[in-house]
């Protein structure tokens, strides 16, 4: 068992490596010059220089990635003389666009993204459970009908749309925040009001999707594991239903719903991007998405790309780890 | 220098002077009888991120201009801080005087006035302007700001026009040295030496990069997020993508200072606000002390200005931009096609689309904008020729192509079959010029493509000769009132903003002998009979097309008085705001 | 993502006096809901790729600006603009035709849809089937892959690259314009939509393998290409056709997603996303143009959904009973 995780984990190290490593590489190559991006109006080629030395960019690419996982680990230095300033490790880089770390940028947006996750999570999973175990339950009736509409919708509904109808026809016309705060992070320690207010509608909006793919899948786990043999036993020894479905059928269907939310989550952790987009909020998806169609801020667009990555790697090794330590049979593999 | 998304704002170009600014109001402009007082918090609203620069030395758009120097930054001389015509005279602000040339404006000085303060109380001096003027240099420090000193200043230069002074954080004793013989000081006296004549040099001094830096304030890179204060209001807080919050500042001294009028107790910028939402703010009123920082998106101008209620808190006014359409002469190098273009074009659909002439703005048939002054003249040809039509003319523009066939089949090929390019900012109001220049080039035989480029990145992606296409849509304001400051950058190779690329065009020579002209010319009425013909000589080789003389829509809160527009900077006259 | 996870195996049905396919389309056709979906999907293929005879019929060009039926400000006449001669009204500021829009529009947003599915289904396909068959090293390699490739943020990567893309396959001289935009959406959505396909093949084939009649033909020489080809993939048609019935409606919504954004197609061209990102700008004036392509676009790819779920029920009564 400690042989295999090791092993994860080394794999883990790796993947993210080369996923650094190659997102470096491919917004290097790109025919978007930064320097020259940034240049402005009046630009001439020797502000262009300038520019790149400012930027950073007139060094080889890999002593170009070399400063930048030494950054994570020691640090950066930036410019020269009396107009030099750092940033501490772990450095992901300098937004010169936004005059500051990127570290502390993504620090600044990481709560925003995480309270819209934890949010959507909470809620689809409610959602999802209860109707799906409900659906399960009475199976081809009429809650099992209408729990299979419900997914119908929700799946077939972009959120792009939904959240976008919920914040014209509901949010801004019936004016329930004020439109100079819509978007504006507010602590949920500070003033857990305005926060759930902000907050609230772009749940509802992510968690309406996940619900309606959670709710088939609870459906069929539960179908599933109700015919399993240790359940008709249960069922035989005369225990109510009741019973059975909260002591033994769920517990057995929950496992597939962890995995996928672990997964799902990860996914929304490193940028829900177009609820964030719909909604204002400044997480650490429109971040990324302003690096890139603003002003191609090449630190911000490497660090978001790569945290979205570790998210997603580190999320699939804990997935993994798990089953391995539920399921023996896995740790051949 | 800066494209917002919004279409309406647009434009390269910086600070704008002009001498004669035709104010066609739908709206009486607030009634100056009802007194100004002072307090209250203003609030500007905005969906931009920040301001592109806080930074003195970085600034470069001008209504950040116009706001910063009213606010924070003190600068030599000023623009007049009244409406109308009178608003384009210099008066002094730091200085005493606006600015004294000797040696035929060679050199230029200007004395300090007594009793001015940074925010700490402690006095500016001259070797703060100095050393504010010095960072200019530092262009790997601190980009995107004019660059005027290192063009004019009595420094050596490098091959490729950098300066051999580095700016102040890295310069060598040596190289400090080139510096401090261009600049000196004597007793608050500021003198600087420039390397050509520049009769108008002191309308630079309007500028936050000839204001004062505190040395021991130079933060560098990071003094763009909190820059020292000379004016009446310091930060008290600014984050980017949130807001920026300014309050007076105590130190302030109203007798060193005969210009300015604080009203308001605070200010406030709120950034990244949906430009759709800030509309309804304006339109609503919800927010009486809010001020639009944009102007209204295209469609909503109409009805903001149709009906009473809230036409009288906007204003729709002549801005300082010509947008054009500038034509890739060294892809199109060829005049019947060019022509072709321009009277195939449907001005009329564009008009139509953003609200009509009467909010929009009327077909121009120059590059210099009426409100410039006496640099500008109704050219012949173009969109007074008979066969122009303001809805496009495909007839004649076929006949243009059948001139083209012959004389460049390349070209006609390039506009007949493969397709023809054109350059548009990735934004909605641009999105929806698309079906109507279709259509238009449908009409009269020709094929055309579209580049859209994120707007943030627009200039900078045309500027680059090798991803411009053939058609760039695009605008332009004067840096002050002379059309030195239009038609060289337009279309002069080292101008600095020929979208027109026309430097292999064979007409070019001549044009440039024109421009040089009237750039020697030191009498001012000859200068503008050159600039005239500069100007028809241009216009006669159709490098651009499209032109439009075009109107700014701007709405403010119930709650804000005192609103007029500034025509220096093209935007509002922010000194003379107040709250009710 | 976790390679080593089973996918649940659904073993082939052998039967007897009806062939299976038989089988299938008789229990398609007792879903009522499928059938409709089935019918509803038709019809918009139909009115996609018969667009021009459609706007011939109704005297609409999808081009051409009715400036007539916008008001002097450039809003459609009567809010809309709806009409019996404009069914769908009339675009603000540009004033085209919103039905013919839509449906020209569509014809665009389907193929872009269906060679975005295929090619991902084929990708999936040959590949799934090969790390299946061989095991191994390639199983091996391929799967560390595409846990690679899945750790990439999709989206964002998309909208990161498509710009800088364009521009390259531009330059290429394969395509320019919206065909250049197309085919850069076409390669993302494969790209990144292979891996999880290839996975469920890869299980199938892992079981279907070591069946009869795949060892009969290998101990009778057939060679790796046949068994490939032969024997194997038609047995994985009902997995491939399920699969890429529930890839149509996501793609057709991503396509949307990507207009959006601002990347992906462009104007005057006018998919139902192009359509959408518009008609935000003027929800408040003219609400029916926002409301009319988000509502096709809604009742499309909840036919497509539908119709997926019910072919899978028939292709594979196991399944979510």
């Amino acid at each position: 068992m400690l042989k295999y995780i090791a092993r994860r984990l080394a794999y883990t190290v790796v993947i993210l490596i080369l996923v650094s490593m190659s997102v470096y590489l491919i917004f290097s190559v790109l025919p978007m010059d930064p320097a020259a991006l940034s240049c402005g109006v009046h630009c001439k080629p020797y502000i262009i220089e300038a520019n790149r030395h400012r930027l950073g960019l007139d060094i080889p690419l890999w002593q170009q990635y070399w400063n930048f996982v030494r950054g994570l680990f020691v640090g950066r230095t930036y410019g020269e003389g009396s107009a030099a300033f750092s940033c501490p490790a772990p450095a992901f880089g300098y937004s010169f666009s936004r005059h500051a770390c990127v570290t502390d940028l993504v620090k600044e947006a990481f709560p925003v993204t995480l309270s819209l996750a934890v949010g959507a999570l909470v809620l689809w999973l409610i959602m999802g459970l209860t109707l799906g175990v409900v659906a399960a339950r009475f199976k081809h009736r009429w809650p099992d009908r209408l729990a299979t509409g419900f997914v119908l919708v929700g799946t077939s509904l972009p959120t792009f749309i939904s959240g976008l109808m919920m914040l014209l026809f509901v949010v801004i016309k019936f004016n329930l925040v004020s439109p100079l705060d819509m978007g504006r992070w507010v602590s949920p320690f500070d003033n857990p009001v305005a926060f759930f207010k902000n907050f609230v509608f772009a749940w509802i909006t992510l968690a309406l999707a996940y619900a309606a793919i959670y709710t088939r899948l609870t459906r069929s786990s539960v179908i599933e594991t109700s015919s399993e043999d240790y359940i008709r036993t249960a069922r035989a020894k005369g225990l109510p239903e009741k019973l059975i479905l909260r002591k033994h059928t769920l517990r057995a269907a929950l496992a597939p719903i962890v995995t996928m939310a672990g997964l799902d989550f990860a996914g929304l952790l490193g940028g829900a991007i177009i609820t964030e987009q719909v909604f204002n909020l400044p997480g650490l998806g429109r971040l990324s998405l302003r690096a890139v169609l603003q002003d191609y801020d090449l630190p911000t667009i490497v660090a978001t790309t790569l945290l979205a990555a570790t998210f997603v790697v580190v999320m699939n090794l804990i997935v993994d780890l798990l089953y391995a330590f539920i399921d023996p049979r896995v740790r051949v593999a | 220098m800066s494209v917002t998304s919004k279409g309406r704002r647009i434009l390269a170009g910086v600070a704008t002077s002009a001498v004669l600014v035709a104010t066609i109001s739908a709206a009486a402009t607030p009634a100056a009888s009802a007194a100004s007082k002072s307090g209250g918090t203003l609030i500007f609203v905005t969906q931009q991120q920040q301001l592109d620069h806080l930074d003195p030395t970085r600034v470069y758009t001008g209504r950040d201009i116009a706001f910063l120097n009213t606010y924070l930054f003190r600068t030599l001389v000023a623009y007049k801080y009244s409406a109308g015509n009178a608003g384009y005279q210099l008066t002094p602000d730091l200085a005493t005087n606006t600015g004294v040339p000797s040696n035929h404006a060679k050199t230029w000085s200007w004395t300090l006035r007594p009793g001015i303060t940074w925010e700490d109380g402690s006095p500016i001096t001259c070797a703060d302007v100095k050393y504010g003027i010095s960072r200019s240099f530092a262009q790997d420090v601190l980009p995107d700001g004019p660059t005027y000193a290192i063009q004019y200043f009595n420094i050596p230069q490098n091959a490729d026009g950098s300066s051999k002074y580095p700016g102040p954080y890295k310069a060598t004793k040596a190289e400090q040295a080139l510096y401090d013989k261009a600049v000196q000081c004597k007793g608050n006296t500021l003198t600087v030496h420039l390397n050509k004549s520049v009769a108008d040099f002191n309308y630079f001094g309007t500028y936050p990069a000839m204001s004062p830096v505190k040395k021991s304030k130079d933060t560098g890179e990071k003094y763009d997020l909190r820059p020292f204060s000379s004016g009446p209001y310091k930060i008290s807080a600014y984050k980017i993508g949130d807001s920026l919050t300014l309050v007076r500042n105590p130190k302030w001294n109203a007798k060193s200072d005969p210009i300015r009028t604080p009203y308001p107790n605070s200010i406030e910028v709120r950034f990244g606000i949906q430009p759709d939402v800030i509309d309804q703010i304006m339109k609503t009123d919800s927010i009486p002390n809010a001020v639009s920082f944009d102007g209204l998106l295209p469609q909503d101008v109409p009805s903001y200005f149709s009906n009473p209620s809230t036409a009288k808190r906007g204003l729709l006014v002549l801005d300082p931009y010509t947008r054009y359409q500038a034509i890739n002469a060294a892809s199109i190098n060829c005049l019947p096609a060019r022509k072709a273009l321009f009277f195939a074009w449907n001005t009329q659909a564009i008009i139509d689309a953003n609200g009509g002439s009467k909010y929009y703005g009327v077909p121009g048939d120059n590059v210099i904008k009426p409100n410039l002054g006496p640099d500008y003249a109704p050219t012949t040809g173009n969109i007074h020729d008979p066969n122009w039509k303001a809805s496009g003319n495909p007839a004649y523009a076929k006949q243009l192509l059948d001139q083209a066939k012959t004389q460049c089949p390349d070209v006609y090929k390039k506009l007949t079959v493969t397709g023809y390019s054109v350059d548009l900012p990735n934004t909605p109001s641009y999105k929806a010029w698309t079906p109507s220049i279709s259509a238009a080039m449908k009409a009269a035989g020709m094929v055309v493509t579209y580049n859209f480029i994120p707007s943030g990145q627009y200039y900078s992606t045309v500027m680059n000769t090798s991803k411009q296409g053939d058609v760039t849509r695009s605008g332009w304001g004067a840096d002050w009132a002379n059309a030195s400051t239009v038609l060289p950058p337009l279309f002069a190779k080292n101008g600095g903003f020929d979208l027109s690329q026309n430097w292999n065009d064979p007409a070019y020579p001549g044009f440039m002998k024109l421009v040089d002209q009237a750039m020697g010319e030191t009498n001012r009425a000859k200068q503008s009979v050159l600039w005239h013909k500069a100007a028809q000589y241009a216009m006669d080789q159709y490098w651009v097309l499209g032109i439009m003389f075009s109107k700014a829509a701007d709405a403010f809160g119930s709650g804000v008085g005192g609103v007029q527009w500034w025509g220096p900077q093209g935007t509002f006259l922010f000194p003379k705001m107040y709250l009710k | 993502m976790s390679a080593d996870v089973a996918v649940n195996d659904a073993p082939v049905q052998e039967l007897v006096s009806r062939t299976p396919n038989q089988l299938a389309w008789e229990r398609f056709k007792r879903n009522k809901a499928g059938l409709i979906a089935a019918v509803v999907t038709l019809l918009f293929i139909i009115a996609a790729f018969g667009a021009p005879i459609i706007t011939g019929l109704w005297h609409l060009d999808p081009e051409k600006p009715y400036v007539d039926q916008l008001t002097p400000y450039g809003m459609p006449v009567g809010g809309s603009g709806i009409s019996w001669a404009h069914p769908f009204g009339i675009e603000p500021q540009a004033g085209r035709d919103v039905f013919a829009m839509l449906l020209y529009g569509s014809r665009i947003s389907f193929t872009l849809a269906i060679i975005a599915g295929v090619a991902t289904i084929g990708l999936g396909l040959v590949i799934g089937t090969t790390v299946g068959y061989f095991g191994g090293w390639v199983d091996a390699t391929i799967g560390r892959f595409s846990d690679f490739l899945l750790s990439f943020p999709q989206t964002f990567f998309i909208v990161a690259l498509s710009l800088p893309l364009v521009q390259r396959v531009e330059a290429t001289g394969i395509a320019h314009g919206n065909t250049a935009r197309i085919v850069v959406l076409i390669l993302f959505f494969s790209v990144f939509g292979w891996p999880a396909f290839a996975r469920i093949i890869r299980s199938q084939v892992l079981s279907l393998r070591e069946r009869d009649f795949v060892m009969a033909a290998r101990s009778l020489g057939a060679s790796t290409r046949r068994i490939l080809f032969r024997e194997l993939m038609p047995n994985l048609w009902s997995p491939t056709i399920v699969y890429l019935s529930l890839m149509l409606p996501s793609y057709l919504a991503a396509e949307a997603v990507f207009s959006y954004l601002g990347v992906g197609v462009q104007p005057p061209a006018s998919t139902w996303g192009i359509v959408l990102s518009d008609s935000i700008n003027y929800w408040q004036e003219d609400p029916a143009y926002l409301m009319i392509p988000a509502l096709m676009l809604i009742v499309i790819v909840l036919a497509l959904n539908v119709l997926g779920d019910a072919i899978r029920d028939a292709l594979d009564p196991k399944a979510d009973r």
